[in-house]
């Protein structure tokens, strides 16, 4: 049954293989492929073995990452496929060299036909070797033991493909690929996109380990984003370590460098986090004035703000949308905006805490009224002198004695029917001293604020505390 | 003509307003709502006065200073002053833009006293309406014009001296001319909501706005506004975009994507203004050309072409719906007749605030419960989307009908629904929105069973 269908397998892909004549390739290679095939498959059982363990050994450690050209097509999946199915596939000229610190042994490990190699490379020690990328095949080994390439390991050679390409078009034409032959679905295509994305993570956690930098652990950001797999970060990671490796931008790179040094993914927000944000003086001086036990929370949120914002800056600088020096004066700016708009709010909380108007909660109330406020206080700046006048003149014009007293008299009106209603409206017959004390302080400390906003003068204001109180 | 005991200035008319001039409190007054103009100083303590009897329910603030300095004052109302409770729809009027237009200024402030007065008696329409709804009323827009045109001798006020601000510039045509833009977009594609997304700084650079029509764009720009209207004089009739003529002429009836439910509004307010709704009425002055007028509403371009009007920039910056009411052909009326005025509105007020509550309403959510803001809500129809706030809520004004509304953000799976949307109250609608990578993590689990089948089956 397997082979029968390994069998329909080797048709298909036969079928497969005329289009891949149109991509370029070396003149002769068909021969050249025989010719090595025979080569490998006449060598020592030794090799075979250093071979497959190297293999295993590249898992770990992945070559390094070079920009390659991107001659993949469906030649590279073909060479997945056919490497279950054992079959010599038409090969393709390899024309990026890679060095890779396993090169060696990965040459050594080419013991299958699959790969594309000229006679001269064999015996040319001034190439560093061949750029096998991740189309070692243990599949050959495999083949020769009867077992099948595994799913994950088909979607790790996808994954570590794409790392080294530094290109997810090597995804879509496998996937392409694949939906058209009709081996997979849509919605599997969309699955396979995820796999490989985990892979590709852990390929790059990998390579952070190697180059020692931190693990690059996905965190979540927000609460929004607890519990669910952080693709938006693992694609930044991606984007963000190939782009600083493979990038020839001097100025791009060192700006990347720099951030990228800052860019540090951790699970939990620890006294450690602080050290990545020195960079970011005042805010880290923030960070560490709140106090840890009663705003844990406010210290996660603005860790987390100012981390998301840099990742914002660092994807806008890549994607061009800002220059890297935009960017960096952007993240320099940022530290001292965000520290002096928290200590704000923090200072408001502080102040608001009695406030009825501003109750803990509500942020947006705070944003409302700290720009109605703004705005006042903008348009004080340069009306100030006038505004003074014009309020002078209108509460001394006319009216005298007469005046005051008939606001004053409206306004005890006012109180009284408030207190009226008050009275009726909670019923319950204790609360009413407790309830008339607290309105005074309500009262008090709203007509000093808008006496602060312009909306009442002192003498109003005093007006009307001297009547609460006098209740 | 009530009693002018008191009265100290010597050459006037009997009758004739008292401008200029500082007078004693009136006894023309009912249930502490006097019906006599108010300058500045007695508009700040007549809100005042609301505010000291009813404190727990209001809240005065201002949105920034007129020219001269004078506040922007609002008084609001709702059952939580201060706080936007999510789903709550807010709701704002203001009036005396053009500051000879005077009819609005006072409307307002008997409105905000009356409503305090009957929530205390326990008016369940309006107890309902201040707990369900945010109300904010702003009396003057422009009180440097109204001081200039109370300040006229004589009877007859100027037909424009007062109208525009302190710098002369006529705030009903200083807003950014959004209606432009959208004609551009029509034609060659592009959005017409939410445009000049960012707003606040163009408009703190932009020389040419006048600081009482910056403060209202920043105000537009954070509450979350549904429903709004404009109050003016110098006729008698409810205006609806849009405002300005698509093809630059004088009259054109230029209809916005929204023309049914604006219909609709503008016949809420006029249906209970006798004199506004009576089709049969001479027009206001013998020349005017009312034909466009019908039932007491019109649209705006089919009048007469505004250009860079307030209303229109509601609805084109911003999720809020607003029209322009005329209150009265005179601009300046005697104050004998304000008390009539009031008569002839006040139910219409009421009505208006309680449109509102009609159409669709919800929250656009992730499968988390947490809210999207700035999510897109869409109806299948109407070439005109409007935006969840910051608590995730939306509220989308609709006639009687079956509609698809669609809520969609970025990062997500967008979710369409029906709704069958009576004429009142509001039907809620939530989304709970997948995110792209939720939909994946569903799709990967079902890839690694098919994987390993695959893989199971070439054991062989």
């Amino acid at each position: 049954m397997g082979f029968l269908w390994t069998g329909s397998w080797i048709l298909v892909l036969v079928l497969q293989g005329s289009p891949i004549q149109a991509f370029p390739k070396p003149g002769g290679s068909q021969d050249k492929s025989l010719h090595n095939r025979e080569l490998s498959a006449e060598r020592p059982l030794n090799e075979q073995i250093a071979e497959a363990e190297a293999d295993k050994i590249k898992k770990t450690y992945p070559p390094e990452n070079k920009p390659g050209e991107s001659n993949y097509s469906s030649v590279d999946n073909l060479n997945l496929l056919k490497a279950i199915t054992e079959k010599k596939i038409i090969e393709k000229d390899r024309q990026s060299i890679r060095s890779s610190p396993f090169d060696n042994k990965l040459n050594v490990e080419d013991v299958d036909s699959t790969k594309n190699r000229k006679l001269i490379d064999d015996y040319d020690s001034t190439k560093s070797g061949l750029d096998y990328k991740f189309q070692d095949d243990p599949d050959g080994l495999h083949q020769l033991d009867g077992t099948p390439l595994t799913a994950e390991d088909i979607v790790h050679k996808i994954a570590t493909r794409i790392y080294e390409e530094n290109d997810r078009g090597v995804f879509d034409k496998i996937v392409s690929k694949l939906l058209n032959l009709g081996l997979i679905t849509e919605s599997q295509a969309h699955t396979l996109e995820d796999e490989v994305a985990d892979a590709l993570q852990a390929l790059i956690s990998k390579e952070a380990d190697n180059y020692e930098e931190q693990l690059s652990k996905p965190t979540s950001r927000t609460e929004n984003q607890a519990g669910k797999l952080p693709e938006k970060v693992t694609p930044v990671a991606a984007i963000q370590d190939g782009f600083t490796n493979g990038e020839n931008d001097e100025t791009v790179s060192n700006t990347l460098t720099l951030t990228n040094g800052l860019e540090r993914r951790t699970k939990t927000y620890s006294e450690g986090d602080f050290e990545e944000l020195q960079y970011f003086p005042n805010f880290y001086a923030l960070l560490k004035s709140i106090d840890s036990e009663k705003e844990a929370k406010e210290k996660e949120t603005l860790i987390t703000i100012m981390k998301t914002l840099i990742d914002f800056v660092k994807m806008m600088v890549k994607y061009g949308t800002i220059s890297p020096e935009e960017g960096v004066s952007y993240l320099e700016n940022l530290d001292e905006t965000i520290a002096l708009q928290t200590k704000n709010k923090l200072e408001k909380n502080v102040t608001d805490n009695k406030s009825k108007l501003f109750p803990a909660p509500s942020e947006k109330s705070h944003e409302e009224a700290d720009s109605t406020k703004e705005e006042a206080a903008k348009m004080e700046k340069e009306y100030g002198a006038l505004q003074d006048s014009t309020k002078g003149d209108n509460s001394n014009l006319g009216g005298k004695t007469d005046k005051p007293k008939g606001k004053t008299e409206a306004y005890l009106e006012a109180i009284r029917k408030n207190i009226e209603w008050l009275k009726k409206h909670d019923k319950k017959g204790n609360k009413e001293d407790y309830d008339l004390s607290k309105m005074r302080d309500f009262i008090n400390q709203q007509a000093d604020a808008y006496v602060e906003k312009g909306i009442l003068d002192e003498e109003e204001a005093n007006a009307i505390k001297r009547i609460y109180s006098s209740l | 003509v009530s009693g002018r005991e008191g009265q100290e200035l010597v050459a006037q008319e009997p009758g004739a307003p008292a401008a200029g001039m500082r007078r004693r409190r009136r006894l023309q007054q009912e249930d502490g709502i006097s019906f006599e103009y108010h300058r500045y100083p007695e508009l700040r303590e007549a809100l005042v006065s609301v505010w000291l009897q009813c404190t727990s329910i209001s809240r005065i603030y201002t949105v920034g200073r007129s020219f001269e300095g004078r506040e922007l004052l609002v008084l609001e109302l709702s059952d939580n002053p201060g706080v936007h409770e999510p789903g709550e729809p807010e709701f704002k009027y203001i009036g005396n833009m053009h500051g000879n237009e005077a009819v609005g200024r006072e409307l307002l402030i008997f409105l905000a006293q009356y409503l305090c007065n009957e929530y205390q008696k326990g008016n369940e329409t309006i107890v309902n309406l201040i707990h369900n709804t945010r109300i904010h009323i702003m009396p003057s827009l422009n009180p440097d014009g109204f001081e200039k045109a109370a300040s006229q001798p004589g009877e007859l006020k100027d037909w424009f001296v007062g109208r525009s601000n302190a710098q002369g510039i006529d705030l009903n045509r200083n807003f950014p001319d959004l209606d432009r833009i959208v004609y551009v977009n029509e034609k060659e594609g592009g959005p017409n909501n939410h445009l000049l997304k960012n707003l606040k700084k163009i408009v703190d650079q932009n020389a040419k706005l006048a600081p009482e029509t910056k403060a209202v764009i920043h105000w537009i720009m954070d509450i979350p506004f549904v429903l709004s209207a404009n109050l003016h004089g110098g006729d008698l009739v409810a205006n609806y975009p849009y405002d300005e003529t698509r093809s630059g002429s004088a009259h054109e009836y230029s209809s916005c994507p929204d023309d049914p439910i604006f219909q609709s509004l503008a016949r809420a307010y006029s249906s209970f203004n006798p004199a506004m709704s009576d089709s049969s009425r001479p027009p206001c002055r013998k020349n005017d050309d009312d034909s466009s007028f019908v039932a007491g509403t019109t649209n705006g371009g089919a009048w007469y072409s505004v250009p860079g009007g307030m209303q229109d920039f509601n609805y084109l910056s911003s999720n809020c719906f607003e029209i322009t009411v005329e209150l009265s052909c005179e601009k300046f009326p005697p104050e004998e007749t304000l008390k009539s005025y009031w008569e002839d509105n006040k139910n219409s007020l009421i009505s208006y605030l309680e449109q509102t509550h009609r159409g669709v309403k919800g929250f656009v959510r992730d499968l988390q419960g947490n809210p999207i803001a700035n999510a897109t809500i869409s109806v299948d129809g109407i070439d005109h989307d409007i935006t969840s706030a910051k608590d995730g809520d939306y509220w989308r004004l609709l006639v009687p009908g079956n509609y698809k509304l669609t809520a969609s953000a970025p990062g997500y799976l967008a979710i369409t629904k029906k709704v069958a949307v009576p004429y009142s109250p509001a039907i809620g609608v939530d989304f709970e929105l997948e995110s792209f990578s939720e939909r994946k993590e569903e799709e990967k689990e079902e890839l690694m069973e098919w994987w390993k089948m695959m893989s199971e089956t070439l054991n062989f």
